[in-house]
């Protein structure tokens, strides 16, 4: 490591809410360590600007450990930054040179409008969610441990799909802005397990639904959602939704 | 009915119809390319397939209007589709950097499925009006279909659009083979690959493959 501080141009979105126009604008921070997290650079920054006075730079984050899903940004064109399966609050500014420009955008999708500057409104998700992303039926008492045999296979395939953090990384880092993976994630969660399976069919459908109602875009394959997605979700989810989907449309009882 | 109308109005059918149009324009590319290889057997073999496939009339309506049906479905769908995924991010990122490793998708355009597309529709055009309506270059009366394709793909400018175009097409394969499985949720780890390798081999052949004719007529002929 040639610097233990490095000196960063910062070029960040600046926007005060959703009905006004943004704007880049350029920052020069010095002598930030490289042991730091981008979101503490980011704190240091706000620091600086309160004391001139002036208006801090919005971002969104609560845990910083990777868990929650509420940080994330484009950082150099890159969701959450130039590391793989890593989210912003995990990504360190050793990973950064000396004298870099590093330019910082909101996610950019018609289904995330921003609230201000870095901070994007994801609740498109939550209504894709709430659209049929659970189980409904009543599972009364919890029942023995082995009544249910789950293939340990099947199970760690809902695991995978469940370690979805929800970050909408996927539909920034989509030139459709499309939300296959998150959407394919949740269904595949529970599609995958007994207790999801009675309502896949309605499930799948509703929530398609839901996602091109919220004016996501669709898929074409071209797997950058897989290679943004911090909490390394497969493309396989998306094949097993496309699945789920034709299988629900063909066998459903609607009319 | 509405279910129909309602799974193919939404984004998970409209890929489906998209892959399924698009395997099948595939399936229309083998029996082309099959046919015109005869053209390396000879001239009497080629205008003997093109003659007994001309007399049989009925079944040429029925596969120009499918073909053409197919073809108007997938091109309304590309319309469609990259309307919507445009409008999807109305304002694009100011840096723009993948984050996969593949030097092909960082070289080639973001929108280059439907850049290629747009390429062999043009490329279509010609070839049709060429060939199926002869305008551009209309040869003499009772011509033998093998003299009428080696003095078509003569022309210079027959050559170089032929040539350019079907590259552009095994480019366009190249993803959309492979493409229309996933679309399809035709995906498993055993297979995976053989459906990946299956469709760059199948874009090389078809781009090679038709290439070779105009090369042929040029050098040979």
């Amino acid at each position: 490591m040639s610097h233990e501080t490095i000196n960063l141009t910062l070029k960040i979105w600046r926007q005060p809410n959703a009905e006004v126009e943004g704007r880049f604008e350029e920052y020069k921070l010095e002598g930030v360590s490289t042991h730091a997290s981008f979101l503490e650079m980011l704190d240091i920054l706000n620091d600086e600007l309160i004391e001139e006075g002036k208006e801090p730079v919005a971002f969104d984050h609560d845990c910083r450990e990777g868990i929650c899903g509420m940080c994330g940004m484009m950082i150099n064109g890159q969701a959450h930054g130039p590391d793989n399966e890593t989210t912003t609050c995990q990504l360190h500014m050793r990973r950064f040179q000396h004298n870099d420009k590093i330019t910082i955008e909101p996610w950019r999708a018609t289904a995330f409008p921003v609230i201000k500057d870095l901070v994007v409104d994801r609740s498109a998700f939550d209504r894709i969610i709430t659209a049929g992303g659970y189980v409904s039926v009543n599972t009364g008492n919890a029942p023995d441990a082995n009544t249910i045999p789950i293939p340990r296979k099947d199970q760690q395939k809902a695991m995978d799909a469940a370690s979805c953090i929800g970050c909408g990384a996927c539909v920034a880092a989509c030139k459709n802005a499309s939300a296959m993976l998150f959407t394919s994630a949740k269904v595949s969660q529970l599609a995958l397990l007994p207790h999801g399976k009675s309502e896949r069919g309605e499930r799948v459908l509703k929530m398609v639904a839901k996602m091109d109602e919220e004016k996501f875009g669709s898929c074409t394959n071209t797997g950058e959602c897989e290679a943004a997605c911090p909490a390394g979700i497969s493309l396989d989810n998306i094949a097993r939704m496309n699945r789920e989907y034709l299988k629900a449309t063909l066998c459903s009882t609607e009319s | 009915m509405n279910w129909l109308i309602r799974a193919l109005s939404s984004s998970l059918g409209k890929k489906y119809v998209m892959g399924i149009t698009g395997l099948l324009l595939c399936g229309f590319l083998i029996t082309h390319l099959a046919g015109n290889l005869l053209l390396f057997v000879g001239a009497e073999e080629f205008n003997h397939y093109a003659h007994t496939l001309h007399e049989q009339k009925a079944l040429l309506a029925v596969a120009e209007v499918g073909l053409f049906v197919l073809f108007v479905a997938h091109l309304i769908l590309a319309v469609v589709t990259t309307w919507e995924n445009k409008s999807a991010r109305k304002q694009d990122y100011d840096v723009n950097q993948s984050k996969q490793g593949t030097p092909l998708l960082t070289f080639f355009p973001h929108n280059w499925m439907w850049i290629t597309g747009v390429i062999v529709l043009g490329f279509i055009l010609l070839h049709l009006v060429d060939f199926r309506l002869g305008i551009r270059n209309p040869g003499p009366e009772g011509e033998e279909p093998f003299d009428k394709a080696v003095r078509l793909l003569r022309d210079p400018i027959t050559f170089c659009a032929y040539i350019a175009g079907v590259i552009v097409l095994g480019f366009h394969l190249s993803h959309g083979f492979s493409s229309a499985f996933q679309s399809l949720g035709l995906s498993h780890p055993k297979y995976n690959k053989f459906i990946k390798c299956a469709g760059t081999s199948f874009a090389v052949i078809v781009a090679v493959g038709f290439a070779s004719f105009p090369l042929w007529a040029v050098l040979f002929q």
